[in-house]
C-alpha cells in the first residue's frame, strides 16, 4: 500500500539530537524522502563523541538515539562553515518541500540560512525552526534541552516524593518528543495550508510552549483556587490508594513494582478482597473515599504488607481482573516484553549496519490505508552523499572527490570542532 | 489564538475528558471547523475541574474551558435512533471523526467505523485509545498512574531505596493527544494526495506513551544495561544531567559537551578541574560523577537559583530554574511573547489559558473562542446545518435527544 507523501514531498533535516530529528523521522514514516545533513566536524550531538571509543569501533555508530531517530532518512554531509557547503543547502532547498532545523534562535541567520534567504529561491518551501523558547522575549537566546524546557514548563517542579522537598526529572527528555510531535503538526497543518494557497511558510516553535499546555490543568487550578498544585508523589489529591508497591516474598526481583489505584468504593472493595484485606471493608478509617484518603499511611501500610506476599504477575492479573487499576511498573526489557505490544506487533525490527538488527518503536498512528514505511535504518555518516548530490544537484564523479578533497563533504568524522 | 491554516477542514468531535479533545484542539487551533458532540448531560471532561471554589457546578471547569475554545458545541442522544440520524447528517461533509471511547463503543452505537468510510468515503476516523483496537487488552482500563508506569516513564524515576515516582498530571494524555492530531492530518493529506478517500487511525495511548520514552527500550538492546533510579541524577554517565538544591529553590543542569563541562568550571570558578586527571574526559566524568556531583551540589547551595541561571547561560550552559505553575504563567519570557491568552469563559470568567505550541506566519492568528457551553450551538449548527426548525429542535430537546436550551 502506497504511503501518506508516496515519495512524493522531499524533507531536508538539519537537526540534531531527539525533538527535530523525530519531525524527520515521522515525515520519513509517512513516505516522505528526507535528507539529513551533518557536518563531518559537528556532526549529530546524538551520536555520542568521538573519544568514547577508538576511532576504528566507529563510536559514533554505535548510538542507539541516533540509530533510533534517524530511521529512514539518506544521509549527508556539508560542511557549514565553508561557504560552498552553504551554497550546497540552499541548493538542496531548492529541490525541498520542508526544511527542519533546531538550533539555538539565530544560528542559520549566522550560516546566511534564514528564510528570508530561503524563501526567494523556494517559495513553496516550509521551514521550521524550533528555538527553545522562540524568536522574541528575553530567553530568546537561552539554550534549553528536553529536561531543561520540561522544568521551566513547570513539570519537574511537581515530581517529588509526598514527604520531600527534591524534584527529580523525568525519565524521557519530555520537551525533546512533544517538541518532535508538536512541530510535525504544525508541518502537515502547513503543507495542507501549501495545497490550498501554492505558498510555503516559516513554522516557529518555540519548544517550551509546546509544553506548557501540557500543565493547563494546573495552570487553570492555580488561577481558579489562587493555589499552586502542591506535588503529591504516586498520590492522588482526592482518593486512596494510589501509589507504587513492592510485590513478592523475596523469590522475584527487588524491582518487582505495582502501581495501583482504587478510585470508587467498588474498585476499593474489590482491592480489598483481592489483597486478602476483607477484614479492612468495615473499618470506620477506610469505609470512605474521604476516610480512606485520610487515613493513607495506614493504608499503604496495610496494602504494602499484602502485596509483599504477592507474585507480581498474580497481583497484576488479579486485581485488573477485578477491576482495579494496576500494572506493572515497567523496566526497559519488560516493555519490550509487554504482551499487549507484542500482540500488537508495536516494535519493528530494523538492521544497520555497524549495530545489527534490533527492535525499534514503531510508528504511532495506525493508518488503515496508508501503513507507515518501516524498517530502513538510520543513515551511516555521510552515507548518501554520492547518491543525494549525483541524482538531485547532478553533479559528476569528479565534483563530488573534489568536493571531499576540499573537506565540504566527507564520510569520515573530524576532530570535534568544540562547537556545541 | 487561532490560525487558519486548516480552514476548510470539517471535523465531527466525539471526544472526552484529555487525549481526544486535546487532538481536536490542536485542530481547531489551526483553523478546522470543529463540531463538539456531547451526550445531553454533557460529557465527563466538564465535571473534571478545577472550578472555583464559589461554583462548584459551573458548566465546565478549567481543563474543559482550555481544552475545547475555538470548537462548537451541540448535544445528541447517540444511544437515540434521532440522535443517529443526525449525527450522520453531520457526517455527511465531514472530513474527520474523531473519538477515544473504548473500542467496540462505535459499533454499539450504531456507528461501525468500516460501514462509515465505505458510507462517506471522503470520511477519516481517528480513534484513540488506551491500549489500540485489537489485543487481548483492548478493553481494558487504566489511568495516568498505570499507563506511566506501564509505558516505562516510571521505573527509572527516584531514589534508588525508595518506589520509583510517578510522573505528574496527565502528560501521556496529552502526548496521545498530539498523535492524534498528526494522525489525523496524516489521513486528510493521504486523501488529499495518495489514496482518495478516508481511512481509520488507531492510536494507542499505551504506545504512545512508549513511544516517547526511546532511551529505555532501545538502549537497553543495545547495551543491556538496565537504567536504575538514579536520585537526582537523570541517569548514572558521562554527563550531568541533575536536580540541585540552591540557597533559595532548585536548579536543573544539563551538563553533557566538553564545552559545557568547561562552562561549568568557569561558573564554579573552578578551572583546575578542567585539567583534573578525574574529570578531563566524558569517560572520566563517568567513572568520577560522585566526586563531581558533590563540589557542583556545594556551589548549587550557596547561590540562589536565578542567579545561577543567569550565569550559566552567560556562559553556554544549560542550567534551568525548577519553577512552579505560577512561575510559568507570571514568566516574562511568556508574557513578552503574549503567550497566554486571555478569554472570558462564560462559566469561569477572564481566564489565562495557554497559547497555540507553534506559531504559523502565514497569517496573523484571531482571538481564541471559548469553549462553548452545553449545547451552545444546537441552533446555529444543527438547525443551520441539518435544516431543523425551531419547533423541530424544541420536540428533539423535549425528546431528550439534545440537550434542553
Amino acid at each position: 500500500m502506497a504511503t501518506v507523501f508516496d515519495r512524493k514531498i522531499r524533507v531536508l533535516d538539519l537537526s540534531m539530537g531527539w525533538a527535530g530529528p523525530l519531525v524527520g523521522q515521522m515525515l520519513a514514516e509517512m513516505g516522505a524522502e528526507v535528507i539529513k545533513v551533518e557536518d563531518t566536524h559537528y556532526f549529530d550531538w546524538w551520536r555520542g563523541s568521538l573519544s568514547m571509543a577508538a576511532p576504528e569501533a566507529q563510536p559514533i555508530e554505535r548510538a542507539s538515539t541516533f540509530n533510533t531517530a534517524n530511521r529512514g532518512k539518506l544521509g549527508v554531509t556539508l560542511d557549514l562553515l565553508n561557504p560552498r557547503g552553504i551554497e550546497l543547502v540552499k541548493r538542496l532547498a531548492a529541490h525541498a518541500d520542508i526544511l527542519i532545523e533546531n538550533y539555538s534562535a539565530g544560528v542559520m541567520e549566522r550560516f546566511g540560512l534564514s528564510y528570508e534567504i530561503l524563501a526567494p529561491l523556494n517559495p513553496r518551501l516550509i521551514m521550521i525552526s524550533m528555538p527553545s523558547f522562540g524568536y522574541g522575549g528575553p530567553e530568546t537566546y537561552s539554550r534549553g534541552y528536553g529536561n531543561t524546557l520540561e522544568a521551566m514548563a513547570g513539570v519537574t517542579g511537581l515530581v517529588r516524593y509526598h514527604d520531600s522537598e527534591q524534584p527529580y526529572t523525568l525519565s524521557n527528555a519530555l520537551g525533546d518528543p512533544v517538541g518532535g510531535l508538536t512541530g510535525t503538526f504544525g508541518i502537515l497543518a502547513a503543507f495542507y495550508e501549501r495545497e490550498k494557497t501554492g505558498r510555503g511558510q516559516w513554522i516557529e516553535l518555540a519548544q517550551v510552549e509546546g509544553v506548557i499546555p501540557m500543565m493547563a490543568g494546573q495552570i487553570l487550578e492555580y488561577q481558579l483556587t489562587g493555589q499552586a498544585p502542591l506535588p503529591r508523589g504516586n498520590r492522588h489529591p482526592d482518593f486512596a490508594p494510589h501509589g507504587i508497591f513492592r510485590c513478592g516474598t523475596g523469590s522475584e526481583s527487588e524491582e518487582a513494582w505495582i502501581a495501583l489505584a482504587a478510585a470508587s468504593d467498588d474498585q476499593w472493595r474489590a482491592l480489598a478482597r483481592v489483597l486478602g484485606l476483607a477484614r479492612l471493608e468495615s473499618d470506620p478509617r477506610f469505609s470512605d473515599p474521604k476516610s480512606r484518603k485520610r487515613n493513607e499511611d495506614a493504608l499503604d501500610a496495610e496494602i504494602g504488607r499484602a502485596l509483599a506476599a504477592l507474585a507480581i504477575d498474580e497481583a497484576v492479573a488479579r486485581l485488573s481482573a477485578a477491576g482495579v487499576y494496576a500494572a506493572h511498573v515497567n523496566s526497559a526489557p519488560a516493555v519490550l516484553g509487554d504482551s499487549q505490544l507484542q500482540e500488537r506487533g508495536y516494535f519493528v525490527p530494523v538492521e544497520r549496519a555497524v549495530v545489527g538488527t534490533h527492535l525499534y518503536p514503531g510508528a504511532v498512528a495506525r493508518m488503515s490505508a496508508t501503513p507507515a514505511a518501516q524498517g530502513a535504518p538510520a543513515p551511516l555518516l555521510g552515507e548518501h552523499n554520492a547518491q543525494v548530490f549525483r541524482g538531485l544537484l547532478g553533479m559528476t564523479e569528479a565534483e563530488l572527490a573534489e568536493l571531499e578533497s576540499a573537506g565540504v563533504i566527507g564520510s569520515a568524522p573530524r576532530d570535534y570542532r568544540k562547537a556545541s | 489564538m487561532r490560525y487558519r491554516a486548516l480552514s476548510g477542514i470539517k471535523v465531527v468531535d466525539l471526544t472526552h475528558f484529555i487525549a481526544g479533545p486535546y487532538a481536536t484542539k490542536l485542530l481547531a487551533d489551526f483553523g478546522a471547523t470543529v463540531i463538539k458532540v456531547e451526550p445531553p448531560a454533557g460529557e465527563g471532561g466538564r465535571r473534571i475541574g478545577p472550578f472555583r471554589p464559589e461554583t462548584p457546578h459551573a458548566d465546565h471547569g478549567g481543563i474543559f474551558a482550555y481544552l475545547n475554545s475555538n470548537k462548537l458545541g451541540v448535544t445528541l442522544d447517540l444511544k437515540h435512533p434521532r440522535g443517529r440520524e443526525l449525527i450522520r447528517g453531520l457526517l455527511r461533509d465531514a472530513d474527520l471523526m474523531v473519538e477515544n471511547f473504548a473500542p467496540g463503543t462505535l459499533a454499539r452505537l450504531g456507528l461501525e467505523p468500516y460501514e462509515l468510510l465505505e458510507t462517506f468515503p471522503r470520511l477519516s476516523i481517528v480513534s484513540i485509545s488506551n491500549f489500540g483496537q485489537d489485543g487481548a487488552e483492548r478493553g481494558a482500563i487504566l489511568n495516568d498512574l498505570t499507563l506511566f508506569a506501564r509505558g516505562g516513564w516510571t521505573f527509572p524515576v527516584g531514589e534508588r531505596d525508595r518506589e520509583p515516582l510517578t510522573p505528574p498530571g496527565s502528560l501521556a494524555q496529552y502526548i496521545g493527544g498530539l498523535y492524534g492530531a498528526v494522525g489525523a492530518m496524516q489521513a486528510v493529506l493521504a486523501r488529499d494526495l495518495t489514496s482518495h478517500r478516508g481511512q481509520h487511525v488507531d492510536i494507542s495511548l499505551l504506545e504512545a506513551t512508549v513511544a516517547t520514552m526511546i532511551y529505555e527500550t532501545v538502549a537497553f538492546q543495545y547495551n543491556g544495561i538496565l537504567r536504575k533510579r538514579a536520585g537526582r541524577r537523570f541517569a548514572v554517565g558521562p554527563f550531568m544531567i541533575v536536580t540541585l538544591k540552591c540557597r533559595d529553590g532548585y536548579a536543573g543542569l544539563h551538563c553533557v559537551t566538553d564545552k559545557q563541562f568547561m562552562g561549568l568550571c568557569d561558573l564554579m570558578q573552578r578551572p583546575d578541574l578542567k585539567t583534573d586527571d578525574r574529570f578531563n574526559t566524558a569517560l572520566k566524568r563517568m567513572a568520577n560523577n560522585d566526586a563531581l556531583l558533590e563540589i557542583a551540589a556545594g556551589f548549587f547551595l550557596e547561590h540562589d537559583r536565578d542567579w545561577l541561571y543567569r550565569e550559566g547561560q552567560a556562559r553556554a550552559i544549560p542550567l534551568a530554574p525548577i519553577v512552579s505553575v505560577a512561575e510559568v504563567l507570571e514568566w516574562e519570557q511568556t508574557r513578552a511573547r503574549g503567550y497566554f491568552e486571555t478569554i472570558d469563559d462564560p462559566a469561569l470568567g477572564r481566564i489565562r489559558i495557554p497559547g497555540a505550541p507553534l506559531r504559523l506566519h502565514s497569517h496573523p492568528p484571531e482571538p481564541t473562542r471559548p469553549a462553548p457551553l452545553l449545547g451552545e450551538h444546537n441552533s446555529s449548527v444543527l438547525g443551520a446545518r441539518l435544516g431543523l426548525g425551531a419547533d423541530e429542535l424544541r420536540s428533539l430537546a423535549r425528546a431528550g435527544v439534545i440537550a434542553e436550551a
